[in-house]
């Protein structure tokens, strides 16, 4: 891309390395002959595959229906899970060095195994990071987990991850973030004229493509973007949950088309992704084990058992701060560790007198015209609401 | 993943409608499994009494850690016992409803929407008077004491955590947790095996630690130091029965086998979370006494064995019963079971009486689904090959993810060593989500393929 590409050119590209990761990722390796690395979301931190000289990439969710994967995982299984299988049996991992696995949902521990059993060559890094954050010995376990992981790519790769190469990857990364950030804040501020599909596809391609490439892509956009003038806005809402898949393009044109304005969301396909950088000097895996247990105190992660926090009170207070007027809970079906907080989530939101919607989102089909209707009614009466205060 | 049940969940067909038992065969249960219930009983008793008698109560999650309760005189709470035991009075459905109406999606594990539904929701339809207290509900409810502490240690899924998690909270954050991790055995080191190499070396360090950690939580929460020699003298009981059961499961790999799965089913609770006493030890012996002796008079679980089948899944609890004719009557004995024969102490050996952290938490991490496929298939190949099975019944037990999450390579391992395989669908604890007509159809169709299998070889 040249250097005088436009704001538009480069939410393109970062469009098409958003909607096909894996096509990034197969020519970028071609392109420069180095390693490529995936990771099941949500809480492995890609600097050490980067610092390790690999290109580290987020698995997704793909959008072609399941076929080869309903021999591999039931029907009663998140739409993420579902598709990683279908993705595996179907051979799209293939080019992979190697994939980082060991999260604690207990469909992704299951995944993992299908992936391992159908794709017999592909390296698998398994550590599985501690849970249950208030523990005494979370920080060790933390810090232990991401050194065997290190350990664990200095062999497979043999390129030796020193503690100088992690920070200048830990430096990258958190300048990107903070651009991400920016944009966020811009958005809050009204002061952008970026979609909720924009904004997916700048976070989405971050988990994706080289973060180098994309650095010096965002820095060029934001730049562009805080010149435009501001979008006319409509009623704003806050979006939350949908955890480890992106919602669907669709789903966020349709919200927007519907009168409300995004203006903030906890979703890991956006700020909980960007929300916690991680300390640039000291030695690297403590900042990694800080890092870690610290960014589920910024946006709390239903996965992660954490006494100091409180999903449905962090989402009040977020939705509060961001000036938005109603939120619009997006529920992965057959997604446990979201359903498990609906219910609190739900009456935090009707002691704090602010309207929510749930919408619950299916791989294979997505009755958009009824959620049309349901969002329709929402922001009508948000507004209503807010004509009234 | 270690529901537990009492010895009194096993609901018969009541009707005749898609029983599958036109043919009036039916199993032929342990009889020494009713004595079971006497103890079971007394530990309901014992517990709805515990605030008079002075105790602090735990309620916990997960693995059978209640030795340590006991060493330490407490009473504690079981959240599947408990759910269990409305089951078996037929109280789950109100209970479930009750989850549902505060918004907990039916998909979620059915355990933690019953425990979480009628331990608590309706208790505080109760304090409301919006349920009648005289009901066998209210009075039932009314009886299990509130904790004082819980405890959560679940083995491989995250379920599991999360349920406690949310006790915790709907009891307003107030109550001390403790979370002891039970990380998963990947396997996927140079020197994995069952039971061996570096992660298994590091991961037991890990649980005896977080383990001895538990003891001071509750040390710090009592006010009284920790009974080390206690916990020796009650796992030697619990070491003892365990033993007593594994010689007894392994007697059954003659023809026709003297037990089933159901009656293993049947006597989880003596291993899981009843008190480590002389009565449990007698329970097991009166098992294995009673096999030896079916083994000597040629008698088997199942009247005219033809079949020998082993049983994938969690427990479907409402239907063991039910189950357990429907297989008499087309005589398949379910011989073993992954949830009954890898699970529940199910290495004895390993817990060393004079320091037996280390090996009770060994115990904890060899839960089967705690091991990746590999080795846990490994497992149950070998348990298949020893007690001569010829085909898989896969309980594909639809809010467990814990238990489903392999079952795909279960049955493709299977295949390979010659084994047929079924899926039928079902629950742990919701019945809606039970297909009889579908079970009584995958059924025939694998009687029939053992049949042509086996006059092919004949032939
Ligand atoms: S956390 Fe939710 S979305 Fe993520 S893998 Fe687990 S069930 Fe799926
Ligand atoms: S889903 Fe299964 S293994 Fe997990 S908590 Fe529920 S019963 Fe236990």
């Amino acid at each position: 891309m040249d250097n005088n590409a436009t704001m538009r050119e480069i939410l393109d590209t970062f469009a098409s390395a958003a909607n096909d990761s894996l096509g990034y990722a197969r020519s970028w390796k071609e392109r420069t002959g180095q390693p490529v690395i995936g990771s099941f979301p949500m809480h492995f931190p890609s600097e050490l595959a980067h610092a390790a000289g690999a290109l580290p990439v987020i698995i997704q969710e793909a959008d072609e229906p399941i076929t080869d994967g309903e021999a591999g995982v039931f029907s009663f299984y998140c739409g993420y899970n579902r598709s990683v299988v279908d993705q595996a049996m179907k051979g799209r991992f293939d080019f992979l060095d190697a994939i980082m696995f060991g999260d604690h949902c207990v469909q992704l521990l299951g995944t993992a195994d299908v992936v391992r059993w159908n794709v017999p060559g592909l390296n698998i890094l398994f550590n599985q990071l501690i849970s249950s954050m208030n523990a005494d010995w979370a920080w060790d376990e933390s810090r232990g987990a991401f050194a065997q992981l290190r350990r664990e790519l200095d062999e497979l790769l043999g390129t030796g991850v020193t503690d100088d190469a992690l920070s200048t990857s830990i430096a990258l990364f958190n300048r990107s973030r903070a651009q991400m950030r920016r944009l966020y804040a811009l958005r809050k501020a009204g002061r952008i004229s970026l979609s909720a599909r924009d904004m997916q596809h700048v976070i989405k391609s971050s988990m994706v493509m080289d973060r180098a490439d994309h650095t010096v892509l965002l820095e060029r956009m934001l730049l562009e973007a805080e010149a435009e003038p501001a979008r006319a806005a409509g009623m704003p809402v806050y979006l939350s949950g949908h955890l480890c898949q992106a919602p669907s393009l669709e789903l966020l044109d349709m919200i927007e088309e519907c009168g409300a304005t995004v203006v903030a969301d906890d979703l890991y396909h956006g700020y909980r992704f960007i929300a916690s950088d991680i300390a640039e000097s000291g030695d690297p895996l403590d900042a990694l084990a800080d890092w870690y247990l610290r960014r589920n105190r910024k946006v709390p992660c239903p996965t992660r058992v954490d006494t100091e926090v409180s999903w449905d009170e962090f989402l009040v207070d977020a939705v509060n701060a961001s000036g938005a007027r109603g939120i619009i809970v997006l529920l992965a079906k057959f997604c446990e560790p979201h359903m498990y907080h609906l219910p609190e989530i739900k009456e935090a939101f009707d002691r704090a007198g602010i309207s929510m919607l749930m919408i619950e989102t299916e791989h294979d089909s997505m009755p958009i015209e009824a959620f049309k209707t349901r969002v329709e009614t929402f922001v009508e009466i948000s507004r209503r609401r807010l004509a009234v205060a | 993943m270690q529901a537990a049940e009492t010895a009194t969940t096993s609901a018969r067909p009541k009707t005749s409608e898609g029983t599958g038992t036109a043919s009036g065969k039916k199993a032929n249960r342990l009889k020494a499994t009713k004595l079971g219930s006497a103890i079971v009983n007394d530990y309901w008793a014992d517990l709805f009494s515990a605030k008079e008698a002075g105790k602090k109560v735990v309620w916990y999650n997960g693995t059978y850690i209640p030795p340590f309760f006991q060493a330490h005189d407490l009473a504690w709470v079981h959240g599947e016992a408990w759910s269990a035991y409305l089951a078996a009075r037929h109280e789950e459905q109100p209970a479930q409803r009750a989850g549902e109406d505060r918004g907990y999606d039916r998909e979620l594990c059915s355990y933690a929407r019953t425990h979480i539904g009628q331990a608590l929701l309706d208790k505080v339809e109760l304090a409301e008077g919006r349920l009648d207290p005289q009901s066998e509900r209210a009075i039932a409810i009314s009886k299990l004491p509130a904790p004082d502490m819980l405890i959560n240690a679940y083995p491989y899924c995250s379920s599991g955590q999360q349920w406690d998690e949310t006790i915790y909270r709907l009891y307003g954050r107030k109550i001390p947790i403790f979370n002891v991790s039970i990380p998963l055995l990947w396997g996927g080191r140079k020197d994995a095996g069952y039971m061996r190499g570096t992660e298994w070396e590091e991961r037991s360090d890990y649980v005896e630690k977080q383990l001895r950690a538990m003891a001071a939580f509750l040390s710090e929460n009592t006010g009284r130091p920790y009974d080390w020699d206690r916990l020796s003298e009650v796992m030697s009981y619990i070491k003892r029965a365990a033993i007593l059961r594994k010689e007894a499961m392994d007697l059954c790999s003659v023809t026709p086998a003297p037990a089933s799965f159901f009656d293993w089913i049947v006597s989880i609770a003596h291993v899981n979370f009843l008190p480590g006493t002389q009565r449990i030890v007698d329970y097991f012996e009166a098992v294995k006494a009673e096999i030896q002796q079916r083994i000597a008079d040629g008698v088997g679980a199942v009247p005219n064995e033809k079949y020998r089948l082993f049983f994938d899944g969690m427990m479907n609890w409402n239907k063991i019963g039910w189950l357990a004719d429907k297989f008499a009557a087309v005589d398949a004995t379910v011989v073993a079971g992954r949830y009954t024969h890898m699970s529940f102490w199910q290495e004895p050996q390993l817990v060393d009486l004079a320091n037996p952290v280390r090996g009770m938490g060994q115990n904890y991490l060899i839960c089967p689904n705690n091991h990746g496929a590999p080795i846990m298939i490994g497992e149950i190949d070998r348990i298949c090959d020893q007690h001569h099975i010829d085909g898989m019944v896969m309980h594909v037990s639809r809010t467990c993810r814990g238990m489903t999450n392999s079952q795909f390579l279960i049955t493709e391992s299977a295949r390979k060593h010659g084994r047929q395989a079924l899926f039928f669908e079902g629950d742990v604890a919701d019945e809606s989500f039970y297909k009889d007509e579908l079970l009584n159809t995958r059924l025939e169709a694998m009687i029939e393929a053992m049949d042509s299998k086996r006059r092919m070889m004949a032939a």
